[in-house]
């Protein structure tokens, strides 16, 4: 079969009743939560994981990632109109497309938003399209020390990107490792840390972890200061959304090298929408004739970010369906609906479950096209949305999140470990811990292990299996660079500079 | 700043410790045959070297000194009264049910949030823990609690 005949089966997939209902569900609740500050892509994908129980793998995911992409678009509203990001790849919108909204712009900075989205986004696909086959075929050749030292470097390269300081991140990290083992060994079945306790047998859940991290921990946060009841939305005309000419002139190339950039950055473990959005604006503004409007409403500085945020959840995507490994916590959840439906994505995945594969591929052109007739002539409502206060949405947000929580197992303990999660999470805040390495690192621990007993039994011991092996001997090489770099002065000071700059938009 | 990482270095040395114990305890095996403890033996040690390295980095190059407390002006009371609440509801959940516990607990969320209203309160409790039994229970078909009256 060719990648045309993949590609008919994937659409006879999406386009079915069923999928396209889960899509246009999906894509919905992520515009949703894009809008709404406080509550994220993460959140609402873990509250609706176990609806997805019920329903075929493909229905599910594709409803999960249309959360994902929908919040990408989302975002970018509240950013232009309130200057509150929805979501943290929009953070940078704000920059231009609320003085944009200012200088009553706000109409084509929601237009180019909305359009550059939906190119990025298309685009990002099509490279899936194309790059995934292909990785496929290569990643058959892995074996245990190739996978343990690729998670590795996903790993490294995640600790690397953190904000704040790195041995910070990689202690998050190794106590992601620790958490994933709890439970029953895999290979010698005995029990490890459980303390007795029937319901850490099965070990620690996904969901609890990342519902309590994000989403409870989200709300300390924003109980800590007094609520103001009411946001600050821009009343300006937004009726006419189309962009200009001359706009159109202006955005084209920062949504073509956006899209570009956001879709290589999001193949790149904890790249995702945030560095690629980040990395676009940088780049438009160093390579304009004016860079002086940046920041003044220019709307290049608008097409460029949501160009690449959006393209960057496209190639967040090639990790996870050729090589199993999820970059970035997201993708972590999704891996957790495909395991939870008996599916492996991996190098096998194409083979094994076309239907599944390119159904998926294929309900994010629809979503695409869902998501633009959702963004632009729905804007009124989206902007209503935004009126709710935070006293009113806070209590809402916390039975969300125990709801989501208890339906996985329909486990009191489960909120136990969400509230107690919650805590951490805040603590964590405080003391500028990120809770992303922990995450990812949690999800891949299991697999990390294994592969690392694996690769040590292969070779009796002797852990040259690691460096004789070239693609292993690879990514572990790039790895120990990318960790050894705070060693090296210069290379300090210019992670130290990236991180500040983040800091102050 | 230098006492926050002071702190949190020094609670992740505890774990770390706890964490290698544990290790050590269940066999670590050897590099033939790695043991069940393995991985905690090792990921213990790292979390005690990463933790000691940020101990030394802080106290050799100490940051500059943050002009103002992250702990100052937080509303503990209401941050303690959420977390206190979120407990009561987890211990209650399956006893009392979906429904009830639902409602006692959004009702008191809804006041400590903000100056609001009895009836804003109660109503926009019940109407929205009505909504979420609709939406989860009926619609989806997520299994809640129908605590002790429903039996």
């Amino acid at each position: 079969m060719n990648i045309l005949d993949y590609i008919g089966i994937g659409f006879s997939v999406a386009m079915q009743p069923v999928n396209l209902f889960y899509c246009f569900v999906g894509v919905f609740i992520g515009t949703l939560v894009g809008v709404l500050p406080g509550i994220g892509p993460i959140g609402a994908m873990s509250l609706l994981l176990p609806v997805t129980f019920k329903s075929s793998p493909e229905a599910g995911i594709i409803m999960l990632a249309g959360i994902y992409y929908g919040a990408m678009y989302g975002g970018s509203t509240t950013s232009i109109l309130v200057n509150i990001p929805g979501e943290a790849a929009s953070v940078v919108t704000c920059l231009d497309g609320h003085q944009m909204a200012l200088k009553g712009r706000a109409g084509p900075a929601l237009g180019i938003s909305a359009f550059g989205s939906f190119i990025a986004g298309t685009l990002s696909i099509v490279g899936l399209m194309f790059l995934a086959p292909p990785l496929c075929m290569l990643a058959l050749k892995f074996g245990p020390p190739e996978y343990f030292t690729l998670m590795i470097l996903g790993l490294s390269v995640l600790i690397y990107l953190a904000h704040g300081s790195m041995v910070k991140a990689l202690v998050m990290a190794t106590f992601g490792i620790v958490l994933s083992a709890i439970g029953i060994d895999a290979i010698t079945g005995t029990l490890r840390m459980t303390f007795g306790k029937i319901e850490l047998m099965d070990g620690v859940g996904l969901v609890p972890i990342v519902m309590g991290l994000f989403g409870i921990a989200e709300v300390f946060l924003n109980l800590e200061q007094e609520i103001r009841s009411e946001r600050g939305i821009i009343k300006t005309n937004i009726r006419e959304l189309l962009p200009t000419a001359k706009d159109w002139r202006d955005s084209r190339g920062a949504i073509a090298r956006g899209s570009l950039l956001g879709f290589f950055l999001g193949i790149l473990p904890g790249g995702g929408g945030l560095i690629a959005s980040f990395a676009s604006y940088a780049i438009e503004k160093r390579i304009s004739k004016h860079p002086e409007r940046f920041g003044y409403g220019a709307i290049e500085g608008v097409a460029a970010p949501e160009s690449a945020n959006n393209a960057a959840t496209g190639g967040a995507f090639v990790p996870l369906l050729t090589l199993g490994i999820p970059p970035n916590v997201v993708m972590a959840l999704l891996l957790g609906a495909f395991m939870i439906h008996g599916i492996q994505p991996g190098p096998m995945m194409m083979e094994k479950y076309p239907g599944v594969f390119w159904g998926i591929i294929c309900s994010m052109y629809i979503g695409n096209v869902m998501l633009l007739v959702l963004n632009l002539p729905l804007i009124g409502i989206w902007v209503q949305v935004l009126k709710v206060p935070y006293k009113i949405l806070f209590p809402l947000i916390l039975l969300f999140c125990i709801i989501g929580v208890y339906t996985v197992n329909n486990a009191v303990f489960d909120i136990y470990v969400m509230i107690a999660f919650g805590v951490v999470g805040y603590l964590m805040k405080k003391f500028e811990y990120e809770g992303a390495p922990l995450v990812l690192a949690f999800v891949l621990g299991p697999l990390l292990e294994l592969n690392m007993r694996k690769s040590l039994i292969l070779s009796q011991g002797d852990f040259s299996i690691f460096i004789t092996r070239p693609l292993a001997a690879g990514a572990l090489i790039l790895a120990l660079m990318l960790l050894l770099t705070p060693l090296i002065p210069a290379l300090r000071k210019k992670r130290k500079a990236i991180a500040v700059k983040e800091e102050e938009f | 700043m230098r006492n926050k990482d002071i702190y949190s270095s020094l609670f992740w040395i505890a774990i770390g410790a706890g964490v290698f114990y544990e290790g050590y305890d269940l066999g670590k095996g050897d590099l033939h045959n790695p043991g069940p403890g393995f991985i905690f033996f090792w990921v213990g040690l790292v979390m005690i070297g990463l933790s000691l390295f940020i101990v030394q980095d802080v106290l050799r190059n100490p940051p500059p000194e943050e002009k103002t407390s992250v702990w100052l002006g937080i509303r503990w009371k209401t941050i303690l009264c959420t977390l206190i609440s979120l407990m009561l509801y987890a211990s209650f959940f399956v006893f009392l049910g979906f429904l009830l516990s639902t409602t006692i607990l959004l009702v008191f969320l809804f006041k400590i949030a903000g100056p609001q209203r009895w009836s804003v309160a109660i109503i926009g409790a019940i109407s929205s823990a009505l909504v979420a039994y609709l939406v989860f229970y009926v619609c989806l078909g997520s299994q809640l609690p129908k605590g002790f009256l429903g039996r």
